[in-house]
């Protein structure tokens, strides 16, 4: 009977998917949708200030840091009657390529002004090549700071700001403050403000004294 | 020598990579005449006696910080950067590096704790007020304050308090932002305005912390090398408006290169992304620039960004407009003009005018085409502007460091070196302020050496020979006139004396400079010169062959040594940029390539420049951009320009140096070597021009002895000091006409057509910060004779000739000698050329009040 003991795994998963719905891997997608985790890296946002106000500065960090080469950003001359973020330039052309990004996140972590960070939205597919380039126009958050949905998103889990904004860290502390080193935060991007820093990640500080996340929004 | 333990992990930054373009911050060669022993960091060192510690260190690998000390400038200790712990024997103090001259034994400590602690603490204070604005700031990847705070700072400041404020940039100068705030005075912009470029207009205002640099009240930084305190501001403190948010210094990928706006040659890095230039920066050539430029040269890639770009080849259609077409027709149609031309009345119908803009491979390629395959010697790169070919070549030898070698006598014959040549005029001014040269200038109107000379002799257009005899034979030998302190300094200087010549009035025939240079050469034999003639590299194009008469290599049509590459010569010798546009004129051309030049705006005769355009049936321009002549053209051959080509420039030493392709062409404009070599096939199928400007430059340094050391090393042009050549030094003066001036007329004014470096030139007009800068044509007269002609400010003038007449504005200036208008050339408002008639040896004219 040796050559049938392999199947018995086989039919003791079968069985327990049927009894035990705890216990199914498979999901039925895209009408079901698994809970991603905290970091998850999706595609980016542009971020604005609650006066709606852009937070990218056009620096072009992001662009020098950008392991794949696929930010394209030029900074302009702010009209000072009608600026476009704070300070003298504002980033006048932004263009991430999501046929080369990899989702490294280090983007998010060389901006100075937390301009750019990224949502969990991960469910695009593109007919275009042109369309995989995602303009300024296209990344940078709405009035209410949700991400726009373009025509080629699935968006069909609907979008959570909780569950679908992603936690991000940066080797630098977040906010500046030297005492959040290694924590992990999330932007204060307009309309979802600060959430607590993810406990934990200090391996020599007990979790209940770990600082509390800085509240204060943007920079 | 500090007891104090050394810190071995002392950050220290990297002297200056070798690969990296030098850009002037490095100290300059020097040669150790007189050797003492310094002892650096326990490292026994010898250098020169009397150089200052800074410099001793870095040249034997040992960066001490500074921001204020440039070693083209002296040092003023002012940022405390460059502080090291020296010992000359009474035991270890903190000095400033830049201020010290090395002496025998002294010992030096640059790693010492004390010396840590001192740069720790300075930039602390320096960033106390210092904005952290380094995302937005043009500066911020390239800022020694940004670099040397990551080297040597403290990491973290104690400063919590508000920083200073300022409004943010405020214009200097229409090409040069001030951001107050992060401006830390290190005195080097200053400094540069007021020693170097001797435009004093920025200074420090105010006291203690509310100290700023700016500019006097309603006086801009109207300075021609205002953009040289943009490229040696130690932080973002002054900023280009040309490359304001352009790009980041890592966007930029760089090559080094040379100017070629005018003929001095400056070495530059051409920096680009994404296809596009966005930077130029000086590069220290010690023969030539020494890291400075000018602001028309800095700025000049704006002209070849414009979108007025030719990109395509055009050829005027049916309804007589110029139309784009494909590069088969155009150049099919250019070529079976040509041939047609040859075929109907021979190959001196055809004639080339131009060459200088090109690198010395595109007008070798344009004189094989021309001298060769067609056979015409009708071709010169000058537009009736310059100086027989022969003169050219034939009396150079003199270099800048020769002309500015310490405790010489120049001898200025040449145009205002301000206007047409700014860079050397820095070299001047520097010679005459540190190395006690002295200049003597005989000319009609005061130059930018205004303040340099030691004697200046005025004369009015066409008297210069005169005067020359006068000094040379006749002047008296003591006494306080100009003439007799003029005299005595060339007296001194004997066989030594270095003569500028070149041609400063537009108005006044060649053969009055030639006349003047002969008159030297009889009376100081000795005499060596430099012929000073703007227009980028005329020389190279007539190395090239592109003048009458001339074969490649600078040697005479009837001496070309015939070879398999050079096969044939005219048979006939042919005329010059007049000769040619007379012909034109009467009907005798019936091709007349423009190989980048416009003789409508630039000959000095426009009347005759537009009758020989409209007489000639088809008229081929080689353009980057529309200009006047290219608009009345039948065919326009789009040209790739500077930093679309690779290839070798010659400056007005005769110095060959490299200029490199950084970016494409826009469209489907191509070089000038290849736009020649497929016409060439087009005429004759069975000749090959050259497959590359590689394989055209080393087919022309072969002609000649004068390129032995580029034949050898074809690498070489591309170092920052270039190779000197004598290409054409063997070649015979032409002969002196006679020059008959005029009858006295005391109601008469004399002309003088002279440049301004901003004028309304093609390229100008296509940048965008400096095409506002060119004034409007004002006619200036000595205060004496604007007053019988009752001009006030602005007084309208009618100025007639025998051959026309203008109407401008008029204004009374000191700077004018009694008896001459002085009319800038090619400014808005108008042409004085329509004075001109080609041939006049000067031009006489009356001024009435309009």
């Amino acid at each position: 009977m040796g050559y049938l003991d392999g199947f018995k795994v086989t039919l003791r998963k079968w069985a327990g998917v049927h009894t035990d719905t705890g216990r199914r891997l498979t999901m039925e997608y895209p009408e079901e949708v698994r809970p991603k985790p905290e970091r998850f890296h999706g595609r980016h946002v542009l971020n604005r200030y609650d006066d709606g106000m852009e937070k990218c500065i056009g620096c072009e960090l992001c662009a020098g840091v950008c392991p794949a080469n696929c930010i394209y950003v030029r900074g302009a001359d702010n009209d000072p009657d009608d600026p476009t973020s704070p300070g003298e330039r504002f980033g006048y052309v932004y263009e991430i390529n999501y046929l080369r990004c990899i989702h490294c996140d280090l983007c998010v972590e060389a901006c100075p002004t937390e301009a750019i960070t990224e949502s969990k939205l991960f469910e695009f597919a593109f007919t275009d090549r042109n369309d995989a380039i995602y303009t300024k126009a296209e990344l940078v958050v709405d009035d209410d700071g949700r991400p726009q949905q373009l025509p080629w998103e699935n968006w069909s889990g609907g979008f959570d700001p909780a569950a679908d904004t992603s936690g991000w860290m940066r080797a630098t502390s977040p906010s500046g403050n030297a005492e959040f080193e290694g924590l992990v935060a999330w932007a204060t991007e307009l309309g979802y403000g600060t959430r607590d820093a993810e406990l934990g990640q200090v391996a020599d500080v007990p979790a209940d004294e770990q600082p509390e996340t800085p509240d204060e929004g943007g920079h | 020598m500090s007891d104090a333990p050394k810190t071995t992990d002392a950050p220290k930054t990297d002297a200056p990579k070798t690969d990296a373009p030098n850009t002037g911050e490095s100290p300059k060669p020097i040669e150790i005449t007189d050797p003492v022993e310094i002892n650096v960091d326990g490292e026994q060192l010898t250098v020169q006696n009397g150089e200052l510690l800074i410099d001793a260190c870095e040249r034997n690998g040992t960066y001490i910080p500074r921001f204020c000390y440039h070693p083209r400038m002296n040092p003023v200790g002012m940022c405390r950067m460059c502080l090291v712990e020296v010992d000359s024997g009474r035991g270890p103090a903190l000095q400033p590096s830049c201020m010290i001259p090395v002496s025998a034994d002294m010992s030096v400590d640059t790693t010492s704790d004390a010396v840590a602690k001192v740069q720790d603490g300075v930039l602390e204070f320096l960033l106390a007020n210092h904005p952290l604005d380094c995302p937005v700031c043009d500066k911020g990847g390239e800022c020694p304050l940004q670099d040397q705070t990551y080297a040597y700072g403290p990491g973290e400041s104690r400063f919590v308090e508000e920083k200073r404020h300022y409004a943010k940039p405020i214009s200097l100068s229409e090409t040069v932002y001030m951001d107050r705030e992060r401006c830390i005075l290190c005195d080097r912009c200053t400094r540069f305005a007021d020693e170097v470029a001797g435009d004093p207009l920025i200074h420090f205002i105010n006291r203690g912390s509310s100290t700023e640099v700016n500019t006097f009240p309603d006086q801009p930084f109207s300075s021609y090398f205002s953009g040289n305190t943009v490229q040696i501001c130690p932080v973002g403190a002054l900023t280009a408006k040309p490359f304001r948010f352009k790009a980041r210094p890592w966007d930029l990928t760089v090559k080094e290169s040379t100017c070629t706006r005018c003929s001095v040659g400056c070495r530059i890095t051409v920096e680009s992304s994404r296809d596009e230039v966005l930077r130029y920066q000086g590069v220290d050539s010690d023969s030539v620039n020494w890291s400075w430029l000018c602001d028309k040269g800095r700025f000049g890639f704006e002209a070849y960004n414009s979108p007025q770009r030719l990109r395509e080849p055009l050829v005027r259609d049916a309804e007589g407009e110029l139309a784009p077409v494909r590069w088969s027709e155009a150049l099919g149609l250019a070529a079976d003009q040509i041939r047609r031309a040859i075929e109907s009345r021979g190959p001196a119908s055809v004639a080339v005018i131009g060459g200088a803009r090109s690198t010395n491979e595109g007008a070798y390629a344009w004189a094989k085409l021309a001298k060769t395959v067609i056979g015409t010697d009708n071709c010169d790169a000058q537009l009736g502007d310059g100086l027989p070919a022969e003169a050219v070549l034939g009396l150079s030898g003199l270099t800048i460091d020769e002309l500015c070698a310490p405790g010489g006598t120049v001898l200025w014959l040449g145009p205002d070196p301000l206007e047409e040549l700014p860079v050397l005029q820095l070299r001047l001014r520097h010679a005459v302020i540190n190395d006690g040269v002295r200049i003597v200038e005989v000319g009609s109107r005061v130059t930018g050496l205004r303040d340099l000379v030691a004697q200046r002799i005025a004369a009015r257009p066409g008297e210069t020979p005169g005067v020359l005899r006068q000094l040379f034979e006749t002047a008296p030998a003591s006494g306080d006139t100009g003439l007799a302190t003029a005299a005595a300094l060339l007296r001194e200087a004997g066989d030594d004396l270095r003569v500028v010549v070149g041609r400063p009035n537009l108005a006044e025939s060649e053969d009055v400079v030639l006349e003047s240079i002969s008159v030297l050469r009889s009376s100081v034999p000795g005499a060596r010169f430099m012929t000073a003639l703007g227009r980028a590299n005329v020389r190279g194009a007539i190395e090239a062959g592109l003048a009458p008469g001339l074969a490649p290599g600078g040697v005479s049509l009837s001496n070309a040594a015939v070879s398999d590459a050079w096969s044939t010569v005219p048979a006939e010798t042919g005329s010059g940029s007049a000769g040619i546009l007379e012909a034109a004129a009467a009907g005798r051309i019936d091709v007349l390539v423009l190989l980048g030049a416009d003789p409508i705006s630039d000959f000095p005769d426009r009347s005759l420049a537009r009758r020989a355009l409209a007489a000639t049936p088809t008229v081929i321009s080689v353009a980057p951009l529309l200009d006047a002549s290219a608009a009345e053209a039948r065919i326009v051959l789009a040209s790739a320009a500077f930093g679309e080509v690779d290839g070798t420039t010659t400056n007005l030493e005769g110095r060959v140096t490299a200029v490199t392709q950084k970016v494409n062409p826009p469209g489907t404009a191509r070089p000038d070597w290849s736009i020649a070599s497929e016409l060439a096939v087009r005429i004759d199928p069975a000749v090959e021009l050259g497959r590359s400007a590689a394989a055209l430059a080393e087919e022309m340094w072969s002609l000649s002895d004068a390129y032995a050391e580029l034949a050898e090393r074809p690498e070489s042009p591309s170092g920052p000091e270039g190779v000197l050549c004598s290409a054409g030094h063997a070649l015979e003066l032409p002969a002196t006409p006679d020059v008959e001036l005029p009858a006295p007329d005391s109601y008469s004014l004399r002309l003088v057509i002279a440049r301004k470096l901003y004028d309304g030139g093609t390229l100008l007009a296509a940048s965008d910060s400096s095409a506002g800068l060119a004034d409007d044509a004002v006619a200036l007269l000595n205060p004496a004779d604007a007053a019988p002609l009752g001009v006030q400010n602005a007084t309208r003038v009618k100025l007639t000739s025998a051959n026309g007449n203008v109407t401008l504005p008029a204004r009374a200036d000191d700077s004018v000698q009694r008896g001459v208008v002085v009319v800038h050339h090619n400014l808005a408002g108008a042409d004085a050329r329509s004075l001109v008639a080609a041939g006049d040896t000067v031009c006489d004219v009356r001024a009435e009040v309009a």
